[in-house]
């Protein structure tokens, strides 16, 4: 399995762990439990994208931002440094590495709309400067390794050379694309190369949009699978093993209201209702006309079918009626130059699932998954110069003004 | 000043020192007794232990940030400052000394971040990153960025250092001096090393934009680096949709080419190989070519060597900015040959810095073409550097030199480039081992 881990300059910092490592951080020694860490982590990295997406920023800036993220606490415990000021503090420098630079007053301005007057207490008396210290021991903490790769260049590079049916790869490229916006909420920055990150969400892509690589562009003798040509040595079961810590994310428990959290709006016992329901995800509240909501795809159910499908003959995956129809690549995608990062921001308000049978997507389907609770959580019902618009309890959980993470950050 | 890490460290170390595919993983650790702080019921992992009081006070922090062992960055104390030698972009650059090993000496960078608002300077991120792409024997190689300890003193505030390895001289100290005399095969290596340095970081996809003989370092033993990418950054070839929109205020005036002059924002390699021709021309004629004052005044003087600025000579300098803007001499002939003549007596060079002064940068050589230049492939060949510099003990740099002879290259002052071969001799060093700094 280490062989694909190979990409390493002598002198650098060795920016990859094992799982154990993980789970043997500064916050766990410090008393933090590896859920609460995974929690927080994921917390700071929808936070990052969120800011991010008000600000117009695009997603390499924002996904760098995350991964310096991850970086800064293998060294420093959550319980020194708050999450949200660390996640702006990611974010202000992510934007002059990425060349869509912002003002640290700006930032901080979109954090303290979107967090609670609790959280954002963590910020201190003079914000600006908080984060302004914060950068130094951040530029410390990851050696000034400041340039960063992400899985989204290869997916456009890895995709360029399949074969097959071009709608159907579209679709599945950006299928791959959604899981890999997801993937930032996960430690797996931590774990892999971007390489092999995309390679495992393509290849997940690829069986639930039902996308099958028969051939590719440059295929030799001894190419098994169309990845053989990109990375070597990934097995199966590091393909399986990187979705489902993806899977997993969609999956997940909803968290008890935290104390540091701010009321939610709804009380927890509308909440457990909620939990028990299908939820139809955000996007499609925009959607018109409105489609008759969908089952609920769980990552279980997801993870099914995955198994299904790897485990040779079974049950087409019937109810994994993925993607949106509507999907175009970044502008520019083919020169990964700074001149082009701010050539293409993310769409804030394209209605990505524009058509039928999008509302069992990935994107769509967080009906436990983080985006309905951070969500929530960063509307403390007190704003009352942001009046909540009286919409059905779903709806609530995906304000129509902070689209969820997966769809809006989609290319365009 | 005792190295901090070798210090005995009273926190605990994980025990896990796993090492992660034989590259060292660092345990994550922490230098500071901040962990006396109460932790909320000690029970691990309750959410209550975020609550905002949980969270270190702000002396804490300072006292965690004092004690913190970066392990990545260093601290500049490691390093003894000898002399000032320079004042780059964004601060100042020392020569020092290694303390441990008393030999390696390098050059330090300082990142001045005093009057930014905007936290570390994006100028000096570019130049870090594109620093950390750039590895080759003709470009400066960034050894590290050091840090000072973050202390009450200085509020907390660390000081950066980019960390180079040293290199003796710049080559405009090298040309003012009079007693350093360059033979034809030694201009050959110089610019032959000079234009693979532009080729490897074109082909990288990095334009240098400040390309001027105070900023190509000779090292002693003749190792030319492309030095200061305070403005450097990447480019890309830009679709006719999308041009691209890179400021035009760059490069040092006397170097700067007529495309950025006329307010060009979609330019590229050749702004640089501009830079490579005003800088070979000067290795004859010892001082820069065209000395102008105001950007009109520099592109005056482009147009009195090169040529009128037409869209004849360069089609479509008309839709550049300011084309209508400047005062462009009319009925110019170029003059590039016959006026560097009188300097560059070989032939070959004239023709080769004809083609690197040339007003339409689609025409202008490539690194590439002027490598294969004959130039370079006649006798006398480029030779080594390394016999030549040995006569000369002292650092030359430009900031270190006494101001070099304004005055524009004249036509018809043909002996300014004779050097007095009486005063050859430098005096040589009582320090044996190293180069004297001229400090004024």
């Amino acid at each position: 399995m280490g062989c694909v881990r190979k990409r390493f300059l002598s002198s650098m910092p060795y920016w990859y762990y094992e799982k154990k490592e993980l789970k043997d951080t500064p916050s766990f020694h410090d008393g933090i439990d590896f859920e609460t860490e995974s929690r927080y982590r994921k917390e700071g990295a929808r936070f990052i994208i969120d800011t991010g997406t008000k600000m117009d920023l695009g997603y390499n800036t924002m996904a760098t931002g995350v991964v310096y993220f991850h970086r800064f606490y293998m060294y420093h415990s959550f319980k020194t440094f708050p999450r949200y000021v660390t996640a702006c503090c990611c974010l202000f420098l992510a934007g002059k590495v990425e060349e869509t630079p912002k003002k640290c007053k700006d930032i901080i301005k979109i954090a303290s709309e979107l967090l609670s007057k609790n959280k954002f207490q963590t910020f201190g008396d003079d914000p600006k400067e908080e984060v302004m210290t914060l950068e130094r021991i951040l530029l410390q903490t990851i050696k000034f390794d400041l340039q960063i790769e992400h899985p989204y260049s290869f997916l456009l590079k890895y995709a360029k050379c399949l074969k097959g049916d071009k709608a159907k790869l579209e679709k599945m490229l950006q299928m791959a694309w959604t899981f890999v916006n997801d993937s930032l909420c996960t430690t797996l920055s931590l774990q892999w190369e971007p390489e092999v990150i995309a390679v495992a969400l393509m290849y997940l892509a690829g069986k639930l949009s039902k996308f099958e690589v028969v051939d590719w562009a440059g295929r030799q003798p001894n190419h098994l699978r169309w990845w053989d040509m990109f990375v070597e040595g990934v097995t199966m079961d590091l393909l399986e093993d990187i979705c489902h810590q993806v899977l997993d994310l969609y999956s997940q428990p909803q968290q008890p209201n935290s104390p540091d959290s701010p009321p939610m709006s709804l009380t927890s016992s509308t909440k457990r209702e909620l939990k028990s329901v299908p939820i139809v995800a955000q996007p499609i509240a925009r959607l018109s006309p409105v489609k008759p909501i969908q089952p609920i795809v769980t990552g279980a159910k997801l993870k099914t079918d995955l198994k299904s499908q790897t485990d040779g003959p079974g049950l087409p995956p019937t109810s994994v009626d993925v993607v949106p129809s509507q999907y175009s690549y970044p502008p520019g995608v083919t020169s990964y130059t700074n001149s082009s990062f701010s050539a293409q921001p993310f769409p804030q308000n394209v209605p990505l699932q524009s058509t039928s049978n999008s509302s069992s997507y990935p994107p769509s389907y967080p009906p436990s998954y983080p985006p309905a609770q951070a969500n929530s959580q960063y509307l403390p019902p007190s704003k009352s110069h942001h009046p909540q618009p009286q919409q059905p309890p779903s709806s609530q959980f995906y304000p129509a003004s902070q689209s969820s993470f997966s769809s809006s950050y989609q290319p365009q | 000043m005792p190295f901090n890490s070798d210090e005995p460290k009273p926190s605990f170390q994980p025990s896990n020192k796993v090492k992660v595919m034989s590259k060292p993983m660092p345990p994550p650790s922490r230098g500071g007794s901040y962990m006396g702080q109460p932790r909320s019921g000690g029970t691990s992992g309750m959410e209550g232990s975020m609550s905002v009081n949980s969270i270190m006070t702000t002396k804490e922090k300072q006292k965690y940030i004092e004690d913190y062992n970066f392990q990545y960055c260093d601290e500049a104390s490691k390093y003894e400052k000898i002399a000032k030698i320079g004042q780059g972009t964004f601060g100042e650059v020392f020569k020092a000394k290694d303390r441990k090993t008393q030999k390696k000496i390098v050059a330090m960078k300082k990142v001045l971040m005093d009057n930014e608002k905007e936290g570390f300077p994006i100028t000096a991120l570019r130049e870090i990153k594109i620093l950390q792409l750039l590895k080759h024997e003709n470009v400066v190689n960034l050894l590290e960025i050091c840090r000072t300890k973050a202390t009450l003193s200085n509020r907390y505030k660390t000081t950066f250092y980019l960390v180079f390895d040293f290199c003796e001289h710049d080559l405009a100290g090298l040309l003012s001096n009079i007693n350093v005399k360059f033979s034809l095969g030694e201009i050959k290596k110089v610019m032959q090393q000079l234009l693979n340095g532009l080729y490897y970081i074109h082909s990288n996809k990095i334009l240098h934009r400040d390309m001027k003989a105070a900023n190509v370092l000779i090292t002693k033993t003749g190792i030319l680096k492309l030095a200061d990418f305070g403005l450097a950054r990447p480019f890309s070839f830009s679709k006719n949709s999308a041009p691209n929109r890179y400021t035009n205020r760059v490069v040092t005036l006397w170097y700067r080419p007529p495309e950025l002059l006329l307010g060009d924002r979609n330019y590229g390699p050749p702004v640089d190989l501009w830079g490579a021709g005003c800088i070979m021309a000067e290795m004859w004629t010892r001082s820069p070519i065209m000395q102008g004052n105001t950007e009109q005044q520099q592109l005056t003087l482009i147009s009195q060597l090169c040529g009128s600025i037409t869209p004849e000579v360069w089609p479509g300098v008309d839709s550049l900015e300011l084309y209508t803007k400047m005062e462009l001499p009319r009925d110019q002939k170029r003059k590039v040959k016959e006026r560097l003549k009188p300097y560059v007596k070989d032939p070959f060079a004239c023709d080769l810095l004809d083609k690197l002064l040339v007003l339409d940068p689609s025409k202008r050589a490539d690194s590439d073409s002027a490598l294969n230049h004959d130039f370079f492939w006649t006798d006398p060949m480029p030779c080594d550097l390394s016999k030549m510099l040995a006569q000369h003990t002292q650092s030359m740099f430009e900031y270190l030199a006494p101001p070099r002879r304004p005055g524009h290259m004249r036509p018809h002052h043909q002996q300014a480039a004779v050097i007095n071969p009486t005063a050859a001799r430098a005096t040589t060093s009582s320090v044996e081992s190293g180069y004297q700094d001229r400090v004024f």
